[in-house]
């Protein structure tokens, strides 16, 4: 029996998968926040903090444009701040579209941003005083990288996400390579290819969900 | 009525052949298993009006291919919606079987 209480009309076979393409992908956009708003955000940080941080702290001491000391670490903290925000707020509130075991997934996922951050700030700011100020910066900065890109690769694995898993290993290492160059051109690598690593991730998940 | 019309139409589960409806199961087919949208959600995803879209969940749940829980949300009450296993495979061999019409041999 065809329904006769509706207001379409049935499809032929290839206009009904082509209905259903649409709606699932429909979904899908409306389900996931936007990559845009959740990556460009740190990629502007990272790009904007930490080339601050290169040109007020060069390699081997050198001051290529002469800022205020604590700008580049006021301007990083600030605009990591406001990602933070934004994206906590663009990100609860796809969640709140679905209840069940993924936002649940969702929730221990960014519980595990902070909790890592929070480690890894008390740790280093056990070392801060003994050390050296630039050596002080890398150990900072390299081991915020470093945990940025693991937490990357390890979403990757739970939501089987590969472009993910790239982003985090790429970051992963351009750390890598930064620390072992040494304080200076570590701010400069991590600002502007992990930035702009996040600032490409974000712009091809757009591109992608469109 | 067209059943004596239309032979591949009767092929194909009545119940979710209807546009309104495949759009739905479709739409809530996205959901990972266990997973239950909210009613405002899934009505602004499919552009659909709120008693429209009761109607079809309605005939759907009576299929039992979806399941409408009423929940509260600190004291806000809400409605989630999520595709039965049952649900689930039936818009599964519905798609294949639009497949299978599109391409006879496979």
């Amino acid at each position: 029996m065809t329904p006769i209480d509706d207001d379409a009309s049935p499809l032929d076979p290839a206009e009904s998968l082509a209905l259903i393409e649409r709606e699932r992908a429909n979904v899908g956009r409306d389900l996931s926040p936007d990559p845009r708003l959740m990556f460009w955000p740190w990629g502007i940080a990272w790009l904007v903090g930490f080339t601050l941080f290169f040109l007020r702290f060069g390699p081997d001491g050198r001051v290529f444009v002469d800022l205020p000391a604590w700008l580049p670490l006021a301007a990083l903290a600030l605009l990591m701040i406001a990602a933070g925000i934004t994206t906590g707020i663009v990100g609860s509130r796809v969640s709140r579209r679905v209840m069940g075991p993924s936002n649940r997934q969702g929730a221990m996922y960014g519980i595990s941003w902070s909790v890592a951050f929070t480690g890894f700030s008390v740790l280093f700011s056990q070392f801060s005083n003994v050390l050296p100020e630039e050596e002080a910066g890398l150990l900072w900065a390299g081991g915020m990288v470093a945990l940025t890109g693991a937490l990357y690769m390890a979403g990757a694995a739970i939501w089987n996400d590969r472009q993910m898993f790239i982003l985090g290993a790429w970051t992963s290492l351009i750390n890598i390579a930064g620390i072992l160059i040494g304080p200076g051109w570590h701010s400069l690598i991590v600002g502007v290819a992990g930035g702009g690593g996040m600032i490409a991730a974000g712009l091809i998940g757009w591109l992608r969900l469109r | 009525m067209t059943e004596q019309s239309d032979p591949l139409v009767t092929e194909l589960d009545p119940v979710i052949h209807a546009q309104a409806r495949l759009r739905v199961v479709s739409a809530l087919s996205v959901l990972r298993e266990d997973d239950r949208i909210t009613f405002p959600q899934l009505q602004e995803s499919l552009r659909m009006t709120a008693g429209n879209l009761s109607v079809h969940l309605r005939k759907l749940e009576e299929a039992g291919y979806v399941e409408v829980t009423k929940t509260h949300h600190g004291r806000t009450p809400a409605t989630l919606v999520r595709l039965t296993r049952r649900g689930r495979l039936a818009f599964d061999d519905y798609t294949a079987a639009l497949r299978a019409l599109l391409n006879p041999e496979t």
